[in-house]
């Protein structure tokens, strides 16, 4: 599914590209995520227990950070796997300054495989949005914890 | 052998013999075997649709509490050959995945253990290495060069290709007036019987035998490919197949992988192991139709007539290709024209894979795809010209005085009186009415549509079908193939009583109703005399390799075969009577169980005596004769004959005809679709139990619903499968099923004993089509039309928009 | 499939089961009449540790009238609420929006407190205790709270029950007799989950005129969403096709529809607006109690 959106920011464009580059508040952000660890420059792995309601898994996976152009915008690839299946997604992310404000904008595409998407498709577009919205809540509450 | 026979018995409105025992749960399924010591096994399936396996790690999970041995694609190869194919270059298809898997729930390994819980346990612990590829989920795309290649082997996604010409299709061309084109696409849809695959296998080291109890509809050449793909001769491998099957519907008449996958899981680990598919990996991994994409165009006069036929018909049958395909591109051979007079035609057949699950025959088979492409046609003609849909059909149907009819393609329509049947459907919706009310709805806002579908319904494939997938200069070197057989034992107690040993393989049809019916007229006694014991057993019963429940084939050859075998009992009862009673056999008839002397029926004997005598006292009976009351019958259709070098195959035996009338109503503002009159006329021939054909229709009936406006295996660009359960794979309930009004026509066969004809497919055939006309002819003010299944509301209305974003 | 392993109980009573909840927090899931929660053990869509099962708990299963409100058990069967004649009487939108559930069989089982905690935004109960702004009221370890529906339903599944926490009962008002009302649903098959939903109550005042009106819909957002530009349209006023036609489109306006494979998201965004339209005109035929 295609997915895209914007976020604003009150901070500089700096400071917001350093906190989305920053594992540690990667970490708290990403839905579920138990551990985050950059095993190189860019290439995280990770582990998270993903989830709604009863129904949840854990998937290990990894991301990447492609192409990036600092502090304006990188390319973000990223795949886990658990028992219930596998997520994929490819992505933008584009930081760009609007007053004393950043927005962060996404166009990307996420892939759904295996169980839930034989059996929960009804539902897969309208939680992967959701998780996407509150992956970028939880950043402002790491931008706010700086301050 | 072209007697009509209706007597007491058949024709008759008997209640089934087998519904007692299915209604009070004493049915003998699958489920209901227990062995001793019998272990459970669970599948990993592949999330991925197209990806190389690099690793397999099963050290955890053989380690935990309960496993008794895993399977992995290493050991299928090593301990099996892949399935053969009718195909020049075939895919190595084996019953796991070896080094790729090419579609989600592709077999990955399989864990043996003491019960099922623990098996998906051990699934869970199973690490799997995939290195994903790109996939190709378009049927089109999958015919192009540089389109992601599935099986390196064959280098690219044709798995069979052929082109036909019959008649002189471009003289044809030249005398037309117009020529009228269009593209379909048909779904991918199947008939989710209730019970769904079931193995239980076991493997005996000492003879190097296999046991292995399973729902198969067969056992249809099936036996002899699962044999191959083992490695053993036929003889060391007993199926057995119990009395009851839940459906099949042609699902399980495909290759059935999983028979040869847990036979293998019960080599590996010694045990007796039971494997019972899940409804979700049903709908993953198990057989379905194929689904098509048709390019075909009508070359016609001003008048109608209909003067040739050009196509090209792209059909998948998913990450691989098993027997019987590619039969889905020519199983429809003989009757590929339909009920039409058209002599000329030109045909392209390309049968293609791409990362969706496979394919067998279902419902139908064929001929769904063939008649929504055809009958569409066929309406958008009539359009063109201004012409009454019924009229044009009127037009270029076959004739009734032209039977038996060979098409140009080879096929031997043996009975029928189309405009008959036709007209039937047209009166029962009160056609005439409906298109006045049809016009006074238009005035008011509201859209309307009457649909037809007018289709011939072959029964009884001729195995030589499959042929046609090499040209005739292959054909000739290799070995030819033909017929379509069945074998019956009758056999008659001292009491007069009769117990008959079958192998048709009833799938719910109600065979065992249909014998008894027949044998109590051929025999003058009581259907309730009558007993059917209708089990395969490769080992103990004598079979044919085209026996099998599928294609409609019991209600024509397999009542042959009963017939066969029980008029041979019944020409021994007939001698022994005459060598008691002291006159001559041509003088005798039976009735009432009884043999009377034609005109002077105080002279008798009854049948149990004849019976008694032939069993108890052999001594009395005629010189030279042998003792005892039991003859067998296997036999095949002459008809059944292998193509010839100019691709004409009678791929059928029987042919039937239904005539399909719908009316609907499209709300527009929602794209549903009301159902306000609805008319099946059938043609099968000789009615054998008008009850049992009358659920076949309104079962047919309801299959065609299904893949017109709810079902379809749907699968997402990346691959995915996205109706994995009931909730999303839409099947029609009894709410969804509006009335259906059934009609017959009876035109006898010359070719069966008694004249029946195939039924239990048909409206899969025409419903489609006829829903697909009526919702066309509903939304033609607006300029919307129809070409591709199924229609959902969502797809209706977005139709609807984009003809207005035209206007 | 089968379900992994799991430790079972079964209390008798709230306090045990809460005591339970306590113990286990994330681990566990309460088990009622399981139409959803089985299959999505069965399928090993979520394995929760432990399972409680309150079945026992027959305190939470009745129907009772106060005052100008029913107060329903947590663990009222759908089909008890279906054919209740008190429900029937007082607050007919709930036995119609029930009706629409799954099949009889279905129904037999599920629970209405069940359906509110599952929270799915197709399911016809949330959608209609929304619209009807029923209480939900929840016990936990540290006492009892009273959430309304827009503090209970956060999102697709979730609602804002903590892990400890256990619904035991759902307050709705008894509708006053002259209210109009309709519950409508275009949905695929009988019994398959809402396309979209509407719960339509008109509160009506001397003269025809529309005092209060309440519109909510279900299947068009992450929860049961309330369209209140629509209901703005017609409070007050008497209530015209025109005022209908716009009511429908401004509720359209208010949904984010997702894409399924069943439908697209605009389709979704103009049955909003058809069945709102269609809701309200039923609700106007309507006399309380009767068609």
């Amino acid at each position: 599914m295609k997915l895209e959106g914007k976020y604003t920011y009150k901070a500089s464009q700096q400071v917001v590209w350093d906190l989305f580059n920053n594992p540690r508040h990667l970490e708290k952000a990403i839905p579920g995520c138990k551990k985050l660890e950059e095993r190189a420059p860019g290439k995280y792995d990770a582990t998270s227990k993903i989830g709604i309601a009863a129904v949840k898994g854990t998937y290990s996976g990894k991301f990447e950070v492609l192409d990036p152009e600092p502090p304006n915008r990188y390319r973000l690839i990223g795949e886990g796997s658990g028992t219930p299946g596998f997520v994929k997604g490819d992505g933008i992310m584009e930081f760009s300054q609007e007053d004393e404000s950043t927005v962060v904008s996404y166009t990307g595409e996420v892939q759904v495989g295996g169980l839930i998407a034989g059996v929960g498709q009804r539902l897969i577009s309208g939680i992967a949005k959701m998780m996407i919205k509150e992956f970028f809540r939880k950043m402002k509450k790491e931008l706010n914890s700086l301050k | 052998m072209s007697e009509q026979v209706k007597g007491k018995w058949v024709g008759k409105r008997m209640k089934r013999k087998e519904d007692l025992r299915l209604l009070i749960g004493r049915g003998n399924f699958m489920d209901d075997i227990r062995l001793p010591n019998m272990k459970h096994a669970a599948v990993l399936r592949s999330p991925y649709p197209h990806a190389w396996i690099r690793g397999i790690d099963v050290t955890e999970a053989e380690r935990l509490p309960g496993v008794h041995g895993i399977l992995t694609g290493e050991d299928v190869e090593k301990m099996s050959n892949p399935f053969p194919v009718g195909v020049p270059v075939p895919p190595k298809y084996y019953s796991c995945a070896v080094d790729k898997v090419r579609f989600v729930g592709e077999p990955v390994a399989v864990v043996v253990a003491e019960d099922r819980y623990i098996a998906e346990d051990a699934l869970d612990l199973i690490k799997v290495d995939y290195e994903p590829l790109p996939v190709v989920m378009d049927i089109e795309e999958a015919t192009q060069p540089d389109s992601p290649v599935l099986h390196d082997n064959i280098g690219s996604n044709i798995y069979s290709q052929r082109f036909f010409k019959y008649g002189d299709p471009e003289k044809a061309y030249e005398a037309a007036d117009l020529v009228v084109k269009g593209k379909f696409l048909f779904p991918k849809y199947g008939s989710t019987p209730i019970e769904t695959y079931a193995v239980i296998a076991s493997y005996n080291p000492y003879n190097e035998e296999f046991l292995i109890y399973n729902n198969y509809q067969g056992p249809f050449v099936n036996h002899s490919l699962v044999a191959l793909a083992l490695g053993i001769p036929e003889n060391k491998m007993r199926w057995i197949v119990p009395t009851d099957i839940g459906g099949g519907f042609g699902t399980k008449t495909g290759m059935y992988p999983y028979i040869a996958l847990i036979a293998l899981a019960a080599k590996k680990t010694g045990m007796t192991v039971k494997w019972i598919e899940d409804r979700r990996e049903h709908l993953l991994a198990s057989s379905t139709g194929t689904d098509r994409v048709t390019y075909m165009e009508a070359a016609v006069k001003k008048d109608g007539t209909i003067l040739a036929l050009k196509d090209k018909a792209i059909d998948n049958t998913g990450g691989y290709i098993r027997a019987p395909e590619p039969g889905c591109a020519y199983r429809s051979t003989g009757n590929h024209t339909g009920a039409y007079q058209i002599r000329d035609l030109d045909r392209e057949v390309l049968v293609v894979g791409t990362n969706k699950c496979l394919t067998a025959p279902n419902r139908g088979y064929t001929c769904q795809e063939l008649y929504f492409s055809l009958e569409r046609l066929v309406d958008m003609v009539a359009a063109e010209l201004g012409m009454d849909p019924a009229e044009i059909r009127f037009k270029n149907f076959i004739q009734p005085d032209q039977f038996p009819y060979s098409t140009a393609t080879g096929g031997f329509y043996d009975a029928g009186n189309y405009p008959k049947a036709f007209q039937m459907a047209l009166d029962m919706i009160d056609y005439k009415k409906m298109r006045k009310e049809q016009q006074k709805a238009r005035k008011e806002g509201r859209y309307m549509g009457i649909g037809f579908a007018t289709v011939v319904d072959p029964s009884v494939t001729n195995i030589a079908y499959v042929t046609l997938a090499l040209t005739p200069e292959q054909r000739a070197k290799g070995h030819p193939k033909s017929g379509s057989g069945e074998s019956v034992i009758v056999k008659m107690d001292p009491l007069g009583k009769v117990h008959v040993i079958a192998c048709t393989n009833p799938q719910g049809q109600g065979h065992d109703t249909v014998i008894s019916q027949i044998v109590a007229d051929e025999l003058g006694i009581h259907p309730d005399d009558v007993t059917v014991s209708n089990v395969v057993d490769t080992h103990d019963r004598i079979y044919t390799i085209t026996t099998g429940s599928y294609s409609s084939r019991f209600a024509s050859v397999g009542t042959n075969a009963v017939v066969s075998a029980t008029r041979k009992v019944k020409e021994k009862m007939t001698k022994i009577a005459a060598h008691l009673l002291e006159c001559n056999a041509n003088d005798l008839e039976v009735k009432e169980e009884k043999f009377y002397v034609k005109g002077s029926p105080e002279r008798s004997i009854a049948v149990k005596h004849v019976a008694g005598t032939a069993h108890w006292n052999q001594t009395a009976l005629p010189e030279g004769m042998d003792a005892g009351l039991y003859a067998s019958s296997l036999l095949s259709m002459p008809t059944s004959k292998p193509p010839d070098d100019l691709d004409r195959v009678d791929s059928s035996n029987t042919y039937g005809f239904v005539a399909e009338a719908i009316v609907v109503e499209v709300d527009i503002e929602t794209g549903e679709v009301k159902f306000l009159k609805w008319a099946s006329v059938h043609d099968s021939g000789t009615v054998l139990n008008p009850m049992l054909l009358e659920g076949q229709v309104m079962g047919s009936c309801t299959h065609g619903l299904g893949g017109s406006l709810y079902e379809e295996f749907a699968y997402d660009e990346n691959g995915q499968c996205l109706t994995a359960s009931f909730q999303d794979y839409l099947v029609p309930t009894a709410a969804e099923v509006p009335k259906i009004d059934i009609g017959h026509v009876e035109t006898p066969s010359p070719l069966t004993a008694l004249g029946s004809k195939g039924a239990g497919e048909s409206s899969c055939m025409s419903v489609p089509a006829a829903i697909g006309n009526a919702i066309a002819d509903a939304l033609s003010p607006l300029g919307a039309t129809i070409d591709e299944l199924p229609l959902s509301p969502s797809k209706i209305w977005h139709l609807i928009q984009e003809a207005r974003g035209k206007k | 499939m089968k379900p992994s392993a799991f430790e079972y109980f079964a209390p008798h009573t709230v306090k045990e089961a809460v005591e339970l909840l306590e113990k286990y927090e994330d681990e566990a899931k309460i088990l009622a009449g399981g139409q959803s929660l089985v299959p999505i053990m069965n399928f090993r869509l979520g394995r929760p540790e432990v399972l409680i099962d309150i079945n026992n708990i027959k305190d939470l299963d009745y129907i009772k009238e106060e005052e100008d409100h029913l107060l329903i058990g947590a663990l009222t069967r759908e089909r008890d609420l279906e054919l209740s004649p008190l429900v029937k009487e007082k607050c007919p939108i709930l036995v119609e929006a029930v009706s629409f559930v799954g099949h009889v069989a279905i129904r037999n089982r599920g629970t209405i407190g069940g359906s509110l905690v599952h929270a799915d935004p197709s399911s016809e109960l949330p959608t209609v205790i929304c619209c009807l702004e029923g209480e939900m009221r929840v016990v936990g370890p540290s006492g009892e709270r009273t959430l309304e529906p827009e503090e209970f339903f956060l999102t697709y599944l979730t609602t804002s029950l903590e892990p400890s926490e256990i619904l035991v009962e759902i307050k709705i008002p008894t509708l006053p007799q002259n209210t109009r009302w309709s519950f409508v649903e275009l949905s695929r098959r009988v019994g398959d989950f809402a396309v979209v939903g509407v719960a339509t109550l008109l509160f009506m005042e001397e003269g025809g005129v529309c005092k209060e009106a309440r519109i909510a819909l279900g299947g068009v957002a992450s929860t049961p969403i309330r369209a209140e530009e629509a209901e703005e349209v017609l409070a007050g006023q008497k209530i015209t096709d025109a005022l209908i036609e716009k009511a429908g489109e401004e509720a359209a306006e208010a949904t984010e529809t997702e894409p399924d494979y069943h439908a697209s998201a605009e389709y979704r965004k103009e049955m909003a607006r058809v069945f709102v339209q269609k809701g309200l005109h039923e609700a106007l035929s309507r006399v309380k109690g009767g068609k």
